[in-house]
């Protein structure tokens, strides 16, 4: 077909496009909203002398209220939070106590019975198997707890109200409204979180939304938040009070993660990322009760399942690394210990150590395992008792054995508050940096998103540790 | 009454149940490509779940499909692959998913596009469904949620608007399989070409516009005389849409 | 190194302060190096042509020395360039006033085209406010090829006009005449719609923007005299000084055109109100005005207050069976009658 008569035709539509002017779009939705309301007066009859109590609108009145809408928000954070731990607790040890008590000795012995080399052993058992073992066991009972209650909230309609609730947060600091509902999903899996900003339409927006998420406290790493918190903040506590202590400190490090988006969002708003906030509107749609065992099902099998296969497949080359570094030598001190060593000054000003430090270098991969790792290689470098050997992860059975094995790596209170700061602020686990890279398609800013939280953590936990130790 | 209708047809000579197999994710050597496009929260992916037997993910927040789904069934021995489309208010605008969904209404070349409307909220939905009309002459209205329409007292007269739109329309409450059946029997009538749609064309457009619409569709006409849509193209072009002058250029549309 | 958190403190916050002023941004010492290089010869010929062709467009003559006035540069760079142009054929003078040739008129049209374009660009697809458009648009003009431009131009349905109402050339260099006389010349009662708000000097033009004066409203004169002028928009009375007036171009329209006396602003609608929607004002462009209309915002659709925020902002409006949350902002683009 010859070209020359396309170009006629555009030619044409052009000229026609200037006649017609600026108002063609909206001549042309309001021509189709009449034909609609035409049609709509011919075939829909809506009773009204049976107009019902409308329930939907008494709901939206009590969670969007100025008196009730945001104790409500922070009630329902603090009752899935505190289902999620106390619910987890015990699938956990049970499973806990299968793979690592049971499974992980059977394996060892059938190495042995068929005399498998030793580094094969450590390298594949001790090192890839129990890496994978503890994500699963640390992982996979709060997020099948967390997620089919989040998916309950999601379904029933109540994360849109999250939004209009919070949404002049967001203007304030030149987010996108939406945001709001991307943060959310967050709490669950900051890779889900950033794929779901694919709601937000604006590019600008959507970047701000895109690096701060991993400012929302995920599943991999409120697991030690929670554990920290029991063993070193609610132990100053009086012990009636210690649970509800440690829980609070969890929610103030969630809230505070909040803070820092909000910081975040509005310095990059007011930089890197300048431009105004762009439109923004959100349909509340009506509230449906959600199917109570069908939402179960798939938010196990959509989310739970996938976020945990995504967070073994990059535990297992931690661990193994793990493993490696424990037991390769140079000299006479291993590689772990070298470099804890190295790291131990940087350490010390960040109020941390170079345990912890090493521990979030190896645990770029999945954050679920740094306690573990943390209490290794405090075993190999203080040389006490109760470790299952070199590059071997464990965890206690009790948090009091726990407590014991960090007090004797020389940890204070400021080394576990700066440890759940530094848990709050680091880079974003290697799933999350991969999504980031995905949807962004630039190196520069899935760089920028990854290292800007590690700052930010250093100067933060700097701070803290330099004025804890001028006033204490 | 819904639960009459539907054992109703279960029964009936039109619906062979047994001739209907969900697919799930496998949709290889289909026989026909059905879209499934509509406003966001009228339960699309419900829908969408129910004729594939797949358990995609149904949040009740407005866009949370983001990726495009796909699916498929069997029915009387033709297979069906189901193309799930983002949720969109209309067809008219730049952002990234009504793109997707435009484009795959018009350059896909569904078979059969399934319009999924909220009844509680058919004038706001009438907006996405006459611009589809405008696109495709086979689709059929799934006028989904009519459990909370009936709990809202609003009465809609199907046989009026399926004349009015000039396509078939089946009332479903997805979420409890109702109005399923009818739904999969009338897309394999359209998709065989035993029910033929003569859709509703958009009227109540200022003179001016008709005119240039008009004029640009007859110029399109005489140099592509098998363009179902060339009204539709008109819009695009005085919309001044880069990609439909692209895929004017290259032919993609013919 | 003895160890002292005090010292440590003191320590950062030195460098954090150095890194400040380094880097902070715009005035940062690093932003204001990189642009001092980037000021290069391309830049200031090409300003210097565009001067040059506002100054022949509006019929002022201009000579080397108001030329350094107006163009931020280094006068011995822009001497420099002022000879070079002339060999190169870009310009010529006659007597002590430059002059545009034609292929100089040729190349100021295209940074003009690229200039406008930009602008329309910012407005219909960013959120950048309408005081960064002008600075920005300063900025690509020096950057985007001729391709690229033209690719620009189709993804914006080759516009025909600014956001300001300022023509933008074609490829062709074809130039549109705005319609319309400037407002003081406008007698009382005079319906007329604006087609042109003039962005520069720049103190008028702000005071333009505060006072939500906007492109394409339609106005009605109401008084005019030599201390000022009076006239209703959207809703609201605007009072301007003649010479501020002077800055917005109208083009009266001659049909009687029914102006609604009570519109008001959705924004301004208050809980338990009803009211029916007349439009949306021209002031809410490009894709956002796309979303309202598909959202039901359109002529005669019936409006209310469904919730309002804990926070004040955003309400959430009841349109066409369904509970939509907008901004304040973008509620005030929206007109109402109320019932």
């Amino acid at each position: 077909m010859s070209n020359k008569n396309i170009d006629h035709i555009l030619e044409l539509s052009n000229e026609l496009r200037w006649q017609i002017g600026d108002d063609f779009h909206d001549n042309l939705t309001e021509g189709i909203y009449a034909d609609a309301a035409q049609i709509v007066s011919d075939t829909v009859q809506v009773d009204d002398s049976k107009k019902r109590f409308r329930l939907d609108r008494q709901i939206d009145k009590i969670v969007t209220s100025k008196t009730f809408g945001f104790p409500i928000m922070f009630l329902i954070l603090a009752t899935v939070l505190w289902l999620t731990i106390i619910g987890a607790n015990y699938p956990s040890s049970l499973l806990a106590q299968l793979l690592l008590d049971n499974i992980h000795p059977a394996l060892k012995s059938f190495a042995a019975s068929i005399s498998m080399p030793w580094w094969l052993d450590g390298f594949l058992i001790d090192g890839v198997y129990l890496a994978v073992a503890w994500v699963i066991a640390v992982m996979l009972p709060p997020m099948a707890i967390f997620f089919p209650m989040f998916t309950l909230l999601e379904d029933f309609g109540y994360l849109p109200r999250v939004a209009f609730n919070l949404d002049n947060l967001f203007r304030k600091s030149g987010a996108h409204g939406k945001q709001a509902l991307t943060m959310t999903m967050g709490f669950g899996c900051n890779a889900a979180g950033i794929v779901a900003t694919r709601i937000i339409d604006s590019p600008r927006e959507r970047l701000i939304a895109i690096i701060t998420n991993n400012f929302s406290l995920c599943n991999g790493r409120w697991p030690t938040q929670i554990l920290i918190a029991t063993i070193f903040i609610g132990a100053v506590a009086p012990s009636a009070f210690s649970s509800l202590i440690s829980l609070l400190a969890v929610i103030g490090i969630a809230v505070l993660g909040m803070a820092f988006m909000f910081g975040t969002s509005w310095a990059l708003s007011k930089t890197v990322l300048k431009g105004q906030v762009s439109t923004f509107n959100l349909e509340l749609p009506p509230y449906r009760p959600p199917r109570f065992w069908k939402t179960i099902y798939t938010s196990l099998i959509d989310r739970t399942l996938i976020v945990l296969w995504r967070a073994i497949v990059f535990a297992a080359p931690a661990g193994a690394v793990i493993w490696l570094i424990s037991n390769i030598y140079i000299g006479n001190e291993s590689v772990a210990a070298w470099t804890i060593h190295s790291l131990d000054g940087f350490g010390f000003l960040l109020g941390l150590n170079g345990v912890i430090l090493l521990a979030y270098i190896v645990a770029i991969p999945a954050n679920e395992i740094v306690i573990p790792t943390i209490l290794m290689l405090t075993v190999l470098v203080t040389g006490i008792d109760g470790g299952a050997g070199a590059g071997v992860m464990f965890e206690l059975d009790s948090a009091n054995a726990t407590a014991d094995v960090l007090k004797a790596g020389g940890w204070t209170l400021l080394t576990a508050i700066n440890l759940m700061l530094f848990s709050l602020l680091h880079n974003p686990c290697s799933t999350t940096i991969y999504t980031i890279y995905k949807e962004t398609k630039s190196a520069k800013w899935t760089a920028f998103a990854s290292i800007m939280p590690v700052i930010l953590g250093f100067i933060v936990t700097f701070l803290v540790a330099q004025i804890w130790r001028i006033i204490f | 009454m819904d639960t009459k209708v539907k054992s109703a047809c279960e029964t009936c000579a039109h619906f062979n149940a047994d001739g209907l197999k969900k697919l799930g994710i496998s949709t290889e050597n289909v026989d026909f490509v059905i879209a499934l496009a509509g406003n966001p929260n009228t339960g699309k992916s419900t829908v969408f779940n129910s004729l594939t037997g797949l358990r995609q993910h149904t949040g009740n927040w407005p866009g949370k499909t983001v990726t495009r789904a796909e699916g498929g069934f069997e029915y009387n021995k033709q297979k069906f692959k189901l193309v799930d489309l983002p949720g969109t208010y209309s067809l008219l605008s730049t952002s990234e998913d009504e793109a997707a969904a435009r484009d795959f209404i018009l350059f896909g070349k569904p078979d059969v596009t399934v319009i999924v409307a909220d009844a509680n909220r058919l004038e706001r939905n009438l907006n996405l469904v006459l611009q589809i009309l405008e696109i495709t002459d086979k689709a059929v209205l799934c006028l989904n949620l009519m459990d909370e329409a009936k709990r809202n007292h609003i009465m809609i007269d199907e046989r009026t608007l399926a004349r009015d739109l000039g396509i078939p329309v089946v009332p479903t409450s997805a979420r409890f399989g109702q109005g399923i059946p009818e739904l999969i029997h009338t897309i394999s009538e359209i998709a065989n070409g035993n029910i033929v749609c003569k859709p509703h064309r958009i009227k109540n457009v200022p003179s001016n516009i008709e005119n240039a619409v008009k004029t640009l569709s007859s110029e399109i006409e005489k140099e592509f005389p098998n363009v179902p849509n060339s009204r539709w193209i008109a819009f695009r072009l005085l919309e001044g849409d880069t990609r439909i002058i692209n895929a004017l250029k290259s032919g993609e549309l013919v | 190194m003895n160890y002292n958190p005090t010292y440590a403190l003191v320590l950062f916050f030195i460098i954090a302060g150095i890194l400040y002023v380094v880097f902070r941004p715009t005035k940062g010492w690093f932003w204001i190096i990189k642009n001092n290089f980037r000021s290069n010869e391309k830049v200031v010929i090409e300003d210097v042509l565009k001067q040059l062709y506002h100054f022949e467009s509006s019929g002022n003559k201009v000579d080397t020395k108001t030329l350094v006035q107006v163009l931020n540069f280094n006068n011995n760079q822009i001497i420099e360039v002022v000879k070079k142009m002339t060999i190169n054929d870009l310009i010529y003078f006659e007597k002590d006033v430059l002059k545009l040739t034609d292929a100089g008129r040729e190349y100021a049209l295209r940074i003009v085209r690229i200039h406008r374009l930009w602008e329309r660009y910012l407005a219909d697809k960013t959120g950048f406010s309408k005081e960064e458009w002008h600075d920005r648009a300063e900025m690509m003009e020096h950057k985007l090829s001729h391709d690229e431009t033209n690719s620009l131009a189709a993804h914006l349905g080759n516009p025909k006009f600014d956001p300001h109402g300022d023509p933008i050339p074609t490829i062709t260099g074809k130039v549109a005449k705005v319609n319309g006389v400037e407002l003081p010349l406008l007698a009382v009662n005079t319906v007329g719609r604006i087609t042109h708000i003039e962005d520069e000097p720049e103190i008028i033009y702000k005071q333009i923007l505060a006072e939500n004066i906007h492109m394409g409203s339609l106005i009605r004169v109401i008084e005019n005299n030599a201390t000022r002028i009076v006239f209703l928009s959207e809703g609201e009375e605007f009072r301007l000084a003649p010479i501020v007036a002077a800055n917005l171009t109208v083009a009266p329209i001659e049909k009687e055109v029914f102006i609604e006396d009570n519109i008001a602003r959705l924004s301004s609608l208050k809980e338990e109100e009803t009211a029916k929607i007349i439009g949306i004002s021209k002031e809410s462009r490009g894709e956002s005005r796309r979303r309202l209309l598909d959202l039901g915002f359109v002529k005669g659709a019936n409006i209310k207050i469904d919730l309002t925020n804990p926070l004040g902002d955003p309400n959430a409006y009841l349109i066409k069976g369904t509970s939509i949350a907008l901004r304040k902002d973008q509620a005030a683009k929206i007109l109402i009658k109320k019932d």
